[in-house]
Formats: C-alpha cells, structure tokens, sequence
C-alpha cells in the first residue's frame, strides 16, 4: 500500500483538484483506489457527490479500521471509493491531543485497509496542525501544490523547515507547480527555476478554467474532459509519480 | 466500486417491462439509462460438467475468460482471452491464476465450448437526490436462438449496490418487488441455467457413473439389466468424442464403461442363458482388447512431463524422438480405433446387446437356475465371496510380494470394488463409502505398481527394437535412465504393498462389511 498525501499550508492552491484527478487515475492504473477527505469543508466528498452517513463523525474516525471500513462509500467509478469527511472534523486537533501518540494515530487507523486497497489518496485541511503531523507520519509520498509565486515558495519552505526540525523525512516531500499561466513572468521565471529540480516534480499544471467547472461537473476531470489541458497534465504527472515509486 | 459486492437477482414474466416502470417510478430515486450492450456468450466445461459441479461457470465473453461463482455471478477469476476455442486445457491459459483456478476444477478433462448464446443487457443507473449513482439495475435478456420459440425468453434482472448504499438498494428492491410481474429472488445459477437451456444443454447430463436405482426385493436378472444398461449409456455417451481426440477422458470412460459390463456378466452366474453370456463376454473382452494400446499411449503422453523430470536435464532431450513416435502411432492407433467405431460390426454388436438387455427371456430352470433371486440375497453372497478373496489372496502374499501376486490381487480389489459400486443404491450410504475409501487406498497402491510395471515391459521391448546405429545412443542412454527411475519407484511402491494391505485388512473394515451384510438379515 503507497499513500499520498495532498498538503498544501496554503488554500486554494489545487489540492482537492489534485486528489480528485490523482485518486481517479489511480483507480485506472493500479486499482482499487480510497481516497480519505480529510477536510472538514468535504469539498472531495462534494465533488463525488458523496454524503457521510448521519451517524459518522470525527469520533469515529479516531477509533479507525471497522469504523472507518464501514463508512467507506462507492464512487460512481469503478475502482474508486471513498471515505467522507464530516463536519466534525474541524474539532480532529482537539480530538487527536487526547489520543496516546496522536502522531501515529492515522497510520494505525488504516492499517485494516492495506490489504484492499494498493494506493490511498488524503486530501487534507491547509493548516500545519496536529492532523497534519499525523498525515506526514501515515504518508508515504507528500505531495505540495504550489502556484509558482514567492508567497507559495515561502510556505513550501516553512514545510520543509518544519519537518527537519520535528526530524521528519523531508524526501517525502514533493512539489509541483499548478495554476500556471504562460503569461505571467514571475509563474514562468519560478517554474523555470525549481521545476524537476530537488524535491520538485517536473509536470506542471496548467491554469484551466476547465478545473473550476469540476464544481458543476461533480466528476474527475479527467473523467469528464480527458482532453482538457489540465487533464492530460494530470494524466502526466500521474505517470512521473508512478515512476518515481517506481525507482 | 462494485466488485466485491454481491449483487441481487430477480427473476420477471415476460409482461413486465422494466424500461416503462423506470420512466414512472415510485420511488425515491431517478434512473439514467446506459446504452444497450449486446454480447455474445460461449460456455465451457468438462464433458462431464466439472465446472456446474462445483458451482463454477466457465464463459468467453467480450474476450475475458471468466470463471463466474454460480451463487453470484460475480468473477473468481477473469483473464484477457481473445479466441473462442473449441476446446482448451488449463495449461494452454497464458495467465497463471487463470490456469490454475481451471486446474482446481479439471485436471485432466479439456473444456469443451457447450455452446454460444447472444444476451443483451440494459443498464440504468439509481441515483439519489444528489444525482449519486446508489445502485446499478441491470436487465439481462437471452436473444432466442434461431430454432427455439421466443416462449421460453428469460430475463434477469441484476441489482448491484454502490458501497456504502445498502440500504438506498433495500429500498428499491422493494419498490421493484411490489410490482405483479416480478417473479421474485433469484440466482446466478438459474440464469445460466437459462443461457444453457437456450444452447439446447442440460447441465449434469453426463456423469461417467450414471446413479441406478435398485429395488432389493426385485429379482437379480431385473436389476442385472438395470446394472448393464446404464454402461452402455456411457458406451454410447463416449464413442462419438473419442475420434476427435479431445481429451483422454472420453477413451477412459468408454473403457470402465467396457470393464463393468464384463465385470458384471462375469459375477452373473446362472442368470442369463450360458450361450448368449459367453458370447457377449467374448465380444466385450475383445472389445476391451481394440483400446488396449491407446490406453496405454494416452498415459504415457500425459506423462510425458513427468518422465522427462525423473531424468538429468542433459537426458531429457533425447526422449523427444520416443515421445513424437509414441504421438504418431497414438494417431495411427485412433484411426484404426475410430474406423472399427464407425464399422458394422461394432454398430450391430451394440444393437442386439441393447434389445438382448430389453428382452424380457423367461426364467428356465435348467439355464438360467438364479434368474429369480432376491437382488439383495445376489448382493450380498457376492460381495461377501469377493471380498473374502481379497483377504485370502492378500494374507498369502509373501513377504517380498512377486509380480505376479500383486497382478491378481488387483483384480480381485477390482471386482470387489465394482461390486460394491453397483449395489450401492441397496446399502446405507455411509458404511459403504467407508469400505470403498479404505479399499481404494490398497488399490491405488496396486495400481500404481501395475502402471510402472506396464511402462518399464514396453520400454523394455522399446528398447529391444531400437537399431544400433551411433545416432541412437542417446536416446537408448535416456531410456534406459528412464527404466531405472521406474524401477526404483516400482519397488518402493512394493514396499508399501504390506501397509496398504493392513489399511483395508483389519477389524474396522470387517465390521463395516458386516453391518452391510446384516442389512437384509
């Protein structure tokens, strides 16, 4: 079993759009695939058009295995399911200082689900919290969406300090650039500077307007428009990664 | 996801059009409509339906291989299969697990394409209030095929649940069922029964050892009737396949069919008048006799593996001219075989044995003086006789157990166990079965030593015909390498002659013969 994280301190940056894409093509090449909404904004249950069940809550998730296996949900694709976030959620760093090593907690919580699943996406909340630290324990690839700004670099930077001084495995840690736009200078000078150097991967996501109508859509992307520039670039970036494992 | 789920089936009259009761539903979901799917269904199994045997059902469908659990439908292995062979054995599968699952259910049997049947399948998707599929329904129909009536049209409808939405399909099951024309819950093992009734086939209509009911209280000509029919049906089931050379199988149950027939007019005495006996137990041996050497070829082929692995692999290629000989006069062999089939000879033989079986010949006092016995009484006399031979010759055996000892008591174990199978329908089924599995242990034993002592004679004569040019030294180094592996292994089965016997020889198999025989006291 792989898992990767989507992680990003800041909002907005792609990271549901990234999961979503990621986890559907995931589900193609190296079935079957979960991907865990960790957010309690549910915005990946959303685009599923997924509901949790009333009576799942961040409660439950903390006892983990069956608990979680029975709330897991069926996408309308095949190979592709996943665990909703609920609302309560948002009280999950509350939750996690009571548990014993609440670093741990994730990673022993879906170690039922190894046997089933080859590849489990999670899709998480942007803040560096105590969830976070668990994330990065039960990751092992942590992937970082950034909008090649030096706004985003700086926040990619304070991930990076954060992780040596909690002596955490920095080459986890993988950026990739979205939302670029050709037009803009800076977007070019940075892409041309850090892309497929140390800790970034080389693909770049494209700005397509095509990624804010998955909104409408309530679909991957890359279900619904393959040919969309944004989709053939997830399509690589899902191959650069797989290589990646891979070696 | 919808592996790993079990969906449900459900049988409709053919009144019940789901498509219009989708388009006024009166339940709490909306239905999206996927396009018609038309496929094409070839069905394998064994001749003697290994795969329904064990639940399974082998399909070539939009070129997947699959083997399909009969509860579900759902696939215990599937792999990539282009062609739609006439037949196919497990190891011609590429794909490993495939192979090996197909192995799990036959051996030795090829499987033969039963049939094809054309299906269509309609798909719409339940979605809830957020348009989330919930559930798939599935409406599968069998296209009739061109010479059966439409009357017998079969459709099935399939709901599969989304993980996580259970109770959403609960729901529109019961929607579903309020409706007249649903016929109920149903299974995968009804639809396929329907996909191969539209095929023409009756699942499990061949079986090698065809179930006969016998009456204890009726007489033994009666019943030696019933006993002698039932292997000519196998007789007449086999001979068609044998020529196409399919698998090995078709040959060897012709043969037990042969063996049982001589075997019963053998135990019969005094229940059919002595001429035609005589006459018909010649004709059988002699029938017997014609599939001898095919037989044995056909054994060595399949081992052909094997003894090329008892020898270094410096030795092993040398075999490959003894082996394409061995193919050739397999081939001869059959011809020959196959002609004698299709002969006159053959064809009337077969027809006044048949009427001879169903005449009713009166019971005359001077030939046919145990015609009128209870079958039970003839059962139990003569499974008592047999198995007291068995016990006799056996205890003699000597210590270093020769040849020709262990040949005859292999017939012995053989008549008893024949008998044995053909009163079985009279006795309690559990202590017979008991008898039959320790008997078997001792007879697999003489077998095998047998079938090496075969193999080792006509490698010997092999051997002995070989012409002594320089070219010819491998391979005669090869067979005999081979001999001296079979030997070996004969005399360690040898060995365990004296212990196979003990298995069978002892109070617990005495005691269970007994209560057989206690049974009409």
């Amino acid at each position: 079993m792989k898992t990767i994280a989507l992680y990003s301190i800041k909002g907005g940056v792609g990271k549901t759009a990234s999961a979503v894409n990621l986890a559907y093509l995931s589900s193609i090449t190296e079935p079957p695939t979960l991907i865990c909404d960790l957010d309690p904004q549910g915005a990946s249950s959303f685009y599923f058009r997924i509901v949790p069940n009333k009576k799942y809550s961040s409660k439950k998730f903390l006892k983990g295995d069956t608990k979680i296996y029975n709330n897991i949900k069926g996408t309308d694709f095949d190979n592709l399911d996943l665990l909703p976030a609920d609302f309560s959620y948002r009280n999950l760093d509350i939750e996690l200082l009571e548990e014993k090593k609440p670093q741990k907690k994730l990673k022993n919580n879906i170690r039922e689900l190894n046997t089933e699943y080859p590849f489990i996406f999670f899709d998480c909340p942007p803040n560096l919290t105590l969830l976070s630290e668990s994330v990065f324990t039960a990751s092992d690839i942590i992937l970082v969406p950034l909008i090649p700004t030096t706004l985003s670099l700086r926040t990619f930077k304070q991930l990076l300090d954060f992780f040596k001084e909690c002596k955490l495995d920095t080459a986890k840690i993988k950026g990739f650039f979205t939302m670029f736009e050709r037009r803009k200078a800076m977007h070019r000078e940075i892409v041309k500077k850090y892309s497929g150097k140390k800790r970034f991967l080389r693909q770049i996501i494209p700005y397509n307007s095509e990624v804010e109508k998955m909104g409408i859509y309530r679909a991957p992307l890359n279900a619904v428009r393959p040919n969309a520039t944004a989709a053939i670039a997830y399509q690589e970036l899902w191959k650069e990664l797989i290589n990646e494992i891979g070696q | 996801m919808r592996t790993s789920i079990e969906p449900e089936f459900f049988s409709i009259s053919d009144t019940f059009d789901l498509p219009v009761f989708l388009r006024y539903p009166n339940t709490p979901f909306s239905f999206k409509a996927q396009p018609l799917k038309r496929e094409l269904f070839h069905c394998y199994d064994t001749f003697d339906w290994k795969a329904w045997n064990k639940k399974t059902a082998v399909v070539i469908c939009r070129q997947q291989l699959s083997l399909l659990d009969l509860k579900n439908g759902n696939a215990i292995n599937s792999s990539a299969f282009r062609k739609t062979p006439r037949s196919f054995f497990p190891e011609d599968i590429a794909e490993e697990k495939t192979a090996s699952a197909l192995k799990t259910l036959s051996k030795l049997r090829a499987f033969i394409k039963l049939g094809s049947v054309e299906t269509t399948t309609k798909t719409w998707h339940a979605l809830d209030e957020n348009q989330k599929t919930v559930a798939f329904i599935e409406l599968r129909s069998i296209v009739p095929q061109n010479h059966k009536k439409a009357q017998n049209s079969v459709a099935v409808i399939t709901l599969t649940p989304v993980r996580g939405y259970r109770k959403e399909l609960e729901k529109l099951a019961d929607c579903l069922a309020q409706n007249p024309a649903f016929t109920g819950e149903t299974t995968y093992r009804n639809f396929y029964t329907a996909i191969l009734d539209a095929a023409g086939l009756v699942p499990g209509s061949y079986s090698s050892k065809p179930s006969v009911t016998l009456k204890p209280e009726k007489t033994i000509q009666d019943s030696a009737r019933k006993l002698l029919l039932s292997p000519l049906e196998v007789i007449h089931a086999n001979e068609a396949w044998i020529s196409k050379n399919i698998d090995t199988e078709f040959l060897h149950d012709y043969r037990v069919a042969v063996r049982r027939t001589r075997s019963i007019l053998a135990q019969l005495k005094g229940i059919f008048p002595p001429e035609e006996l005589s006459r018909y137990k010649r004709a059988f041996m002699e029938l017997g006799k014609r599939t001898n050497n095919l037989r044995d070829q056909d054994v060595y082929l399949l081992q052909a593996e094997r003894f090329r692995n008892l020898l270094p692999p410096a030795m092993r290629e040398p075999l490959d001219p003894f082996f394409m000989d061995l193919r050739n006069r397999h081939k001869e062999e059959l011809r020959v075989f196959s002609k004698y089939l299709r002969s006159e000879h053959y064809r009337l033989l077969l027809q006044e044995w048949q009427s001879f079986l169903d005449d009713d010949i009166p019971s005359e006092p001077d030939t046919t003086p145990n015609a009128l016995r209870k079958t039970s009484n003839v059962a139990v006399s003569s499974i008592k006789k047999a198995w007291k031979r068995v016990i006799r010759h056996g205890r003699d055996i000597s210590r270093v157990a020769t040849d020709t000892e262990l040949h005859a008591l292999r017939i012995d174990c053989k008549k008893l166990r024949y008998l044995l199978e053909f009163y079985a329908p009279l006795f309690p089924a559990k202590a017979l079965q008991k008898v039959v599995s320790q008997l078997k242990v001792l007879q697999d034993n003489l077998g095998v030593f047998v079938d090496l002592s075969v193999q080792q004679n006509y490698l010997y004569s092999y051997l002995s015909n070989i012409e002594c040019a320089a070219d010819h030294i491998p391979l005669a180094s090869s067979l005999g390498g081979l001999v001296t592996a079979l030997y070996n292994e004969r005399e360690t089965v040898r060995m365990n002659f004296h212990d196979a016997f003990d298995t069978f020889d002892r109070q617990e198999t005495e005691d269970l013969l007994n209560e057989l025989f206690n049974h009409y006291r």
